[in-house]
This record gives C-alpha cells, sequence and structure tokens, in this order.
C-alpha cells in the first residue's frame, strides 16, 4: 500500500494555507458536507462499524453454534494473554514481519539504484520488477508452491547440482516461515523498487556532480546526498511493509494451511480466522482480531513516530 | 551521472538479477502454453510443441465461466476505482486543506482502517450490509469496496496536494470561483499523477480480491474472475495445465490495466516526496 | 456542472443495477409455480460441473414443479464456506456432504424422519442428539492401503502385509532399496498428513473400544491414554524410522495422487475415493495397483471406515418440502449412485442397492476388502472423519491434523502432541 503517511504526523496547520483567516461555522460545515462526509460515511458503515460489532463480539462468549450469547466483559482477552497458541502466533508473525520489512527494503534500494539509468532496457526491467504486484496472492502462491515442493523446480535444480537432500522449503518446520516471508518479499519487492526509484529521481543530479568534483566517492556521495533524501521512501516502504506483512493471510491459506504442524506458519490473521470460523469461537476470535489491530497500529505508530523525526533531523 | 568504469557491469548485473526475479513469472507464461502432464516433470523448460488447449479449454466452457465472470469483474472495478477516485479526491483535498483539530482524528481513523485485514471483520460487514439490504448486490460489493480502501486513496492524495502550492486556489477564490468549482477545475487535473496510481493500485487490488466477493456476492449472484478462478482450482487441480492457464486469463487484463496506466502512477505514489 | 453530472449518473446506475439484480431473483423462483431450491456442492477432480449438471437433472426431469439453483464452494472445504453464508444470511436449501456438527444443534438444519430414512443400510449414522440431519448416502473406506505392485517385487515383496510386524518388515525392505514406503502429502490439504494415524487408532483403539469419542466427549477417556497412545507412538514410529517422508507434508492432495501413481512410493493410504483416479483410463500407471486392510498386531480384520457423507436440508429452507423431496430422490436416485461410484468410488449404504458390474479393478479391490470387514462384524469409524455426535467438537479436527504433521516433522514428541489435543479439546468445550 502505497501512502503518503507523514501527512498524519504533520499537522494540517503547517501548511501554507495556515495564515488564512478561518471561514465561518456555516461555510466550514457546508463544505464539510460537500467535500468531506460522504467519504467518512461510507468508511464509517464499512470499516468502523464492522469493527466497532467485533469490539461488541469481542466481550461475549459468542458462538453461533453454542448459544446463548453471555456477556463476559474482558475475560476474553485476560485469556488471550496465556494462551500459548496466540502467542505463538504473534511470535510467528513478528517474525514474518521484520524479516519482510527488512529484506525488500534493502534488496529493492539495491536494485533501484542499479536501476536508476535511462535506456529502454532499465524501463523494461523497472516493469519487470514491478509485475509481481500485480498478481493476486492466490497466483503468487500456486507458482511458488510449485517451486518450492519437494518436485519443485528448486530442488530439481539442486539435485541437478549435485546437492543430495536438498531442504524441506515448506515442509521442514524450521524452514517454511522463512520461506513464506521470502515469497512474500518477492511479491513486494517492485513496490519498494518503484518508490525508491521515484525517490532517486527526485535527487538532483547537479548535487551529486557536484559532490563528484569536490572528490567524493560513490560510497559516500551516496551516503551524505542520496540517502538523505530518500528518507520520505523509506518512511513510505517501512510502513507499508509492515502494515502488509503484519495483516497476511491468503498465502498461507494457501501454500500451507498454518502448517506443517503447529507453531510454524500459522499468523495471527489465520489464528482469527482459523478460531472463528472452524472452531466457531467468534468472541474469542472477534478479541483476538481487536488486539491485532492495536499492535499492528502501535507498531505502525512508533515506526512513522522514528522515521519522522528522522526525516525532520536530516 | 556516467559510468566511467565497466559501462558494461551495470545492464549485466541488472539483467542477472531480473532473470532470477523472473523465474517465478516465466514458469506460469511457459506452462500455460504446455501439456499438463509435462509440467510437473519439466517445469523450466519451454513448451514443445506449444498448445493453446489449456486456454481454450476454459474459454469454451460450456457453464460460460470465464466470460461472465469477466463482465462482473470489470463492472466491479470499474465502478469502485471511480467511485473511489471522487470520493477520496475530495475527502483528501478537505483533509489537507481543514486546519480543524477533528480533521487530523479522522486521518488516524483513516489510517487504522488500513491495517485491518478484511478476512477478519468480513461477518460483520456482511451484518452493515443485510441491515442496508445491499448483501448480495454489486452495488453491496462496490459500497463495501470503497469504504475499505477510501483510505488509501485519501493518503495518496493529501501526500500529493502537500505538493500543491494553495495560493492557485485563492486566487481562484478571488476571481469569485465556488469551492466545488475551484476543486474540479483547478485542482483534479493537477492530481494526474496522483489519480493513476490511487487507479492502478486499487483497480489490482480490487480485481485481485476473492475473498470479498465470494461472501458478499454470495454463490448465487455469479462471481468474479479471481473468485471464479480460485473456485475453479478445485476442479482442475490435478490438471496442472489448466491451473497455470486459470491463472494467466485472471490476471491478464488487469496487467494489461497497469502496463497502460504505469508511465503515469510512480510520480503519484511519491509526489509529496519527490518533490522534496 | 460536469463532474456532478457523471456522479448522479454513477449513482443512479447502481440504484438501477440493484433493482435488476434484485428482478431477476425473484423471476426465477416465482414464475409458473415452480419451487426454486438452492442446492450447494463442490467440485474435484472427479466431481466436474457436468457431473453435478447431469445429477441434478435426473431428479429435475422427475419432478418438473423443482428448479435448483446449483451454488458452488469455492473449496473443498464446503463446511466453513456454509458457516459464512448461513451467518450472512444465504444459507443454502440443500447441500452435500457438510457435516452437521452445530449446524444442526443451532437449529440450521431440518432434521430427516425415520420413515425418510427407511431406505438407508446405517439410517442412524451420524446422529446429533439422536436425530439424523445429512443423510448416511455411502460408505468409505479410509484408508484402505493401495501399493505398487511393482516396488514391492523390487524390494522382494510378495504378498501384502498381514500382520503390523510385516508391515514394519516390507517397510524396511522398501527403504533399503531407496523407496520410500508410504505416500503422504499435507500443504494446503493437511488430511493428507493424516491417514497412517487414522488406521492405526481404527486398529488399536476403535477395534477395542468401538465408542471411544463417545467417552472423550464425556470426558472418561482422554488422548494421552494408553491404547491410543500405542496408536500414536505407531503412527510417529513410521516418521522416525523415515518410511513417511517428512518432506512430503507441504505436497498438497492433488499433487500427492499424482505422486503414488508416478511410482514415486511404494504404500498410498487413502480413502477408497481413490478408485477414481486409479481406475482413470487416462491417468493409470503402467504398473498394477494392489490393496490391503492396514494389518493389525495379530493379522485379524479391522477396517475403518465413514458412512455420511450425504445431503442436508436447511431447516429455513423457503420450499422446505420440495428441499427435502429433492434431497432424497437426488440420494436414491439409481442412476446417481451408479455414477457416484464410477466418479468418486463410493460405496452406496442404499438398501437393496449393489455397484453396477463395470466398475473398475481399483474400485473393486477397495470393495472387497469392505467385505471382509463387514463380514467379520470388524468395521469401526475412520477416525477424523465422524460427523455429528461421533465426530470431534469443532476445531479440533485441525489441531489433530496439526499434530499429525508435527509427529511427521519430529517437531514435537507424542507426549506433547497428545496433552496439546486434551488441551485444545477443553478449550473447544
Amino acid at each position: 500500500m502505497a501512502v503518503d503517511v507523514r501527512t498524519t504526523s504533520v499537522p494540517a496547520s503547517a501548511t501554507p494555507g495556515s495564515r488564512r483567516p478561518r471561514l465561518p461555522r456555516a461555510e466550514r460545515l457546508r463544505q464539510f458536507a460537500l467535500f468531506g462526509a460522504p467519504g467518512l460515511l461510507v468508511y464509517t458503515c464499512f470499516v468502523l462499524a464492522p469493527i466497532a460489532i467485533s469490539f461488541g463480539y469481542s466481550l461475549t462468549n459468542h458462538n453461533p453454534f453454542n448459544p446463548p450469547t453471555r456477556f463476559v466483559g474482558l475475560d476474553n482477552y485476560r485469556l488471550l494473554f496465556t494462551d500459548s497458541e496466540f502467542l505463538t502466533s504473534l511470535r510467528v508473525t513478528t517474525i514474518l514481519t521484520v524479516i519482510v520489512v527488512i529484506v525488500p527494503n534493502v534488496a529493492g534500494l539495491g536494485i533501484a539504484v542499479l536501476l536508476d539509468r535511462k535506456g529502454w532496457l532499465y524501463n523494461a526491467l523497472r516493469t519487470v520488477f514491478f509485475t509481481p504486484m500485480v498478481l493476486s496472492s492466490v497466483v503468487v502462491s500456486v507458482v511458488w508452491t510449485r517451486m518450492l515442493d519437494d518436485e519443485g523446480l528448486v530442488n530439481q535444480t539442486l539435485r541437478a547440482l549435485g546437492v543430495e537432500q536438498p531442504p524441506g522449503w515448506l515442509s521442514d518446520p524450521r524452514l517454511a516461515l522463512y520461506s513464506i516471508a521470502i515469497i512474500l518479499s518477492w511479491q513486494m519487492l517492485g513496490f519498494c523498487v518503484v518508490v525508491y526509484l521515484a525517490g532517486l529521481q527526485g535527487v538532483p543530479n547537479e548535487l551529486a556532480e557536484a559532490a563528484s568534483i569536490d572528490g567524493a566517492g560513490p560510497v559516500r556521495r551516496f551516503r551524505s546526498i542520496t540517502w538523505p533524501l530518500l528518507a520520505p521512501s523509506l518512511t513510505i516502504n517501512t510502513v507499508v511493509l509492515l502494515i502488509t506483512a503484519f495483516k497476511v493471510f491468503d498465502h498461507i491459506q494457501v501454500i500451507t494451511h498454518g502448517g506443517p504442524g503447529t507453531g510454524t506458519t500459522a499468523t495471527i490473521a489465520y489464528d482469527v480466522l482459523q478460531t472463528g470460523l472452524v472452531a466457531n469461537r467468534q468472541g474469542y476470535a472477534s478479541a483476538m482480531a481487536i488486539v491485532m489491530l492495536v499492535i499492528i497500529a502501535a507498531a505502525a505508530g512508533v515506526t512513522l513516530k522514528v522515521l519522522n523525526r528522522r526525516e525532520v533531523n536530516l | 551521472m556516467k559510468d566511467s568504469r565497466l559501462p558494461w557491469l551495470r545492464p549485466v548485473v541488472a539483467l542477472v538479477i531480473s532473470a532470477f526475479f523472473l523465474v517465478p513469472l516465466y514458469m506460469i507464461l511457459v506452462n500455460v502454453f504446455k501439456q499438463g502432464e509435462k509440467i510437473t516433470q519439466s517445469p523450466a523448460s519451454l513448451p514443445d510443441p506449444p498448445t493453446l488447449d489449456n486456454i481454450t479449454g476454459l474459454l469454451s466452457r460450456t457453464d460460460n465461466l470465464f466470460w461472465a465472470s469477466l463482465t462482473n469483474s470489470i463492472v466491479v472495478t470499474t465502478l469502485s476505482i471511480i467511485l473511489l477516485t471522487v470520493l477520496s479526491a475530495m475527502l483528501g483535498h478537505f483533509l489537507a486543506r481543514s486546519r480543524s483539530r477533528w480533521a487530523r482524528v479522522a486521518m488516524l481513523l483513516l489510517l487504522s482502517g488500513l491495517m485491518i485485514p478484511p478476512q477478519v471483520i468480513l461477518m460483520p460487514i456482511t451484518q452493515v450490509l443485510r441491515a442496508l439490504g445491499l448483501m448480495t448486490t454489486l452495488q453491496g460489493l462496490v459500497l463495501f469496496n470503497v469504504g475499505y480502501y477510501i483510505p488509501f486513496g485519501v493518503f495518496v492524495f493529501t501526500g500529493f496536494l502537500r505538493g500543491i502550492p494553495i495560493e492557485l486556489e485563492e486566487a481562484a477564490a478571488i476571481d469569485g470561483a465556488s469551492r466545488s468549482r475551484i476543486f474540479w477545475r483547478v485542482v483534479f487535473p493537477l492530481l494526474r499523477p496522483a489519480t493513476a496510481s490511487v487507479l492502478i493500485f486499487l483497480g489490482v487490488w480490487i480485481w485481485n480480491d476473492f475473498i470479498n466477493p465470494l461472501v458478499i456476492l454470495g454463490p448465487s449472484q455469479g462471481t468474479t474472475i479471481t473468485t471464479g478462478i480460485y473456485r475453479s482450482i478445485g476442479q482442475y487441480q490435478a490438471d496442472f495445465g489448466t491451473v497455470f492457464a486459470l491463472m494467466f486469463l485472471a490476471t491478464l487484463p488487469v496487467l494489461i490495466f497497469y502496463l497502460f496506466l504505469q508511465k503515469h502512477f510512480v510520480k503519484g505514489l511519491t509526489g509529496g516526496a519527490t518533490k522534496g | 456542472m460536469k463532474h456532478k453530472a457523471l456522479l448522479t449518473a454513477l449513482v443512479t446506475t447502481m440504484v438501477a443495477g440493484a433493482c435488476s439484480v434484485g428482478d431477476q431473483q425473484t423471476a426465477q423462483s416465482g414464475g409458473g409455480g415452480k419451487k426454486e431450491i438452492s442446492f450447494l456442492v463442490f467440485e474435484t477432480p472427479n466431481m466436474t460441473p457436468q457431473v453435478w449438471d447431469a445429477a441434478i437433472k435426473r431428479v429435475t426431469d422427475k419432478y418438473p414443479d423443482i428448479t435448483v439453483k446449483k451454488l458452488v464452494a469455492p473449496t473443498e472445504d464446503r463446511v466453513s464456506y456454509a458457516k459464512q453464508l448461513l451467518a450472512s444470511g444465504q444459507f443454502p436449501d440443500v447441500m452435500i456432504a457438510v457435516s452437521p456438527a452445530g449446524f444442526a444443534e443451532s437449529g440450521a438444519m431440518a432434521a430427516f424422519t425415520p420413515d425418510e430414512l427407511k431406505d438407508f443400510d446405517f439410517p442412524n449414522n451420524g446422529a446429533v442428539q439422536g436425530k439424523i440431519y445429512q443423510l448416511p448416502t455411502n460408505t468409505q473406506t479410509i484408508p484402505v492401503v493401495y501399493y505398487n505392485k511393482d516396488l514391492f517385487a523390487k524390494a522382494g515383496i510378495t504378498a501384502p502385509p498381514k500382520t503390523y510386524a510385516e508391515l514394519l518388515d516390507d517397510s524396511a525392505k522398501l527403504k533399503a532399496k531407496g523407496i520410500t514406503p508410504f505416500v503422504i502429502g499435507g500443504g494446503k490439504d493437511p488430511f493428507a498428513s493424516t491417514l497412517p494415524w487414522t488406521a492405526t487408532i481404527a486398529t488399536d483403539v476403535y477395534a477395542k473400544t468401538p465408542d471411544w469419542m463417545a467417552k472423550r466427549r464425556a470426558g472418561t477417556v482422554k488422548f494421552t491414554d494408553p491404547d491410543f497412545k500405542k496408536a500414536t507412538e505407531k503412527f510417529a514410529e513410521l516418521a522416525k524410522q523415515a518410511y513417511i517422508d517428512k518432506k512430503d507434508v507441504s505436497r498438497d492432495y492433488a499433487a500427492t495422487e499424482q505422486a503414488f501413481l508416478d511410482g514415486k512410493g511404494a504404500m498410498y493410504p487413502m480413502g477408497n475415493w481413490f478408485a477414481a483416479a486409479g481406475d482413470d483410463p487416462k491417468r493409470k500407471p503402467s504398473w498394477e495397483i494392489g490393496a490391503f486392510n492396514w494389518p493389525t498386531d495379530d493379522g485379524s480384520v479391522v477396517v475403518p471406515a465413514f458412512t455420511g457423507g450425504g445431503l442436508s436440508v436447511s431447516a429455513t429452507a423457503k420450499n422446505l418440502p420440495e428441499a427435502k423431496k429433492f434431497a432424497l430422490a437426488y440420494t436414491l436416485d439409481k442412476t446417481n449412485l451408479d455414477a457416484s461410484v464410477h466418479n468418486d468410488g463410493l460405496y452406496p449404504a442404499v438398501k437393496g442397492y449393489t455397484p453396477p458390474a463395470d466398475t473398475g479393478a481399483v474400485f473393486k479391490l477397495g470393495y472387497d476388502l469392505y467385505q471382509e470387514g463387514v463380514k467379520s462384524n470388524t468395521v469401526t469409524q475412520a477416525f477424523s472423519w465422524e460427523a455429528g455426535d461421533d465426530g470431534m467438537l469443532p476445531g479440533v479436527v485441525d489441531k489433530w491434523r496439526a499434530g499429525a504433521q508435527d509427529l511427521i516433522t519430529g517437531n514435537k514428541t507424542v507426549d506433547q502432541v497428545l496433552a496439546s489435543l486434551d488441551d485444545e479439546w477443553a478449550k473447544a468445550s
């Protein structure tokens, strides 16, 4: 997801318009009704209200197949923090998120620097790197499953190269999560490349050339000129990767079904769906969903704060 | 800048890395045109001889699965992204130019909406849709898409708007133009790159969504193409050639759409950022 | 203004669209005195759209007053989809192979009367609180051990094993020749990891305690009890000896079936529906397929089997009598039963029915093995496949399947897996 997330923490009053006199109240209301209200109304109906309904459920023992529904207060939340399965899925999700935030960010920056040239070749390659973003998660999952199966392309190749026991990419409990992380990173890489490329194209050539004349080597030029100017790109990529990785569900469902075994690739989103839809414990699943939302919002908020401060200081 | 030493190094390295990256895409492409039984044994070989059987088999299904769901997908995606562009540009503009504390609160609320996977709140969403009488309708799905994806549109537009000087609007206001008129005549045309990225990203996401149409449209109102494809994997799971053809057909329209718009959208995505 | 006009046009289109979709629906269900019922099915390589359409048409030809709207579940996991449909107010009128657990207790499904069930061999199978909500249409043996006669011969094995010790012996011989003894799967289809465990539970738990599950529900037995532990250890041992290749737990079901047909392993414990693939002239391997029942320690016959899998009817179906009429007619139609034999390798459990004479060789192998169990009266439940009161609590099946993968990969010990299953049971109850 691409957003100029900085907007949230920069006070609106910082826009150049702050010198203007405020409009009369009636006029402001009219403008809100015309411009603001329609979008917010739809958003409230289909996102805020469902979250509120979920929160309501999370205070009950709601199980559609085992009525009656009783109010249980914060019991579900209390239970969550002693539920080893939930804590494991939290750990799994955290590992996945950390990898997916780092790998496409670093690789994307490298590739963007590599492709930051004019010419048809580089244009074509940019398109290539972005293409996985256009694929649905089902397609990505099916193709990668075929690649990483023991009889898949990767292990066929390894065997041809003389590796007798190639790794069980998706079947080894110690590896499966990392394989999923690589698949997600592959899909998100193009996004990072594009955002970094856009950032790089905003770096004025004169600046780099001036530095070059001053005798600065490529590494120093990158560190002191390019990298600071890429700060906004880094912020966008990091937050987008964080959110994408934290809520991943489709890939898990199609590739491993949360397996192999327990505690390997079952992410929080997967755990929520499994608890609510398969085990019918919808009250409890709602509590999980709310906690999940709070955690990701906190993580994104802190990341934004840190990166924004960094941007300002640079 | 020029690559002074080793001018061939950069393109070679770029090509090698891209080649590795391309392998999964290559896998889809070659296997679409390969006989099913050859796929397991030699997943990476070129189709020899190439065959169109996998694709024609699907396109000529008697129940018209592909063509019927193609229409649904196009209708849902088009309506959703047009509405989303209009509503999120207006809301984004309103929030970007508002100095009220409430605008910041609204922004935070919108940001939090990006963080919840829709599957997790899907059942409450169906309750809302039922209350509004929109369950199992295309417009229910469209409205849901608008609600769920509007934060994204708003963020892209507000980010971009920060790079557009407000003086332009003020000058138009002095000339006596109404706020709506200013927005549509002066501001909106300037937002073109942002609009392109909103259209492309949301178009891709809405096109590829399969969980929400599955439940909101329900099983009796036809399906979107991604849902239809996902559903058909059950029938064709032993027939890898057809599975690859299904995936290829589902992706093709959105890929074309992307190639068509790609020139414009990068700028929109990072408009605020690159203006520096 | 141009844009406002555009927006208005858009909104109008949508509203108009809403009407047209709605109209279509009412026109279909209201027209010409016909009663429409919706029917949820799922598609597999065996059960293609053509197969379903033909089966439905046979019934509607007989009852021209009924029209059927076929709904298709997105994956083979039609139970979760049925739950989503129920929760969103779209519960189908009739559905096939949806375990009634939960749906029945909450009043979503209509019970069948004893009179409606008079034609079935096991009219009480899969009962929920004493009532039948799913027609006990057919029996499946889960698993039959299919084997590759070629690979057996290569390893010098002349006859299928009669006792469990012989099975281990033969596995050792196969492995010594570099042949993987057992073919299993997993990935997005975790059930494919579990079939040997279902077999050892049948021979070591259900053969002794046929009502084990009822006792587990009553809390008088536990997963950690000695018999269940012994069955689990047998299964874990197969993995530890590498008779089961732990790498196979990521291979989905379709690829697993293909792997056996491609000769990637010697024995394939699977439900008898495998006959549909094994007898398919297009997929039939060049070597001969054999089959045997999973052997017990003393060589006595035990056949794990599940009877059920049929149609259920929604309690809130708009045309409930027609829905029931359709369900029964669909199930008892001779041609439909024959088709289920041919297409899905099922054994119809309908009184007076015998499978057609032209069934394939692999089907006959499984069917004869089942008849052995019937003759010696040693047909047991097939663990994890039971429905209704005979089944595990909702959610525990998935944990049990994950536990099977933990045992195969060696990620957890037998004791850990069994203890966590008892925990999960407590959470689910």
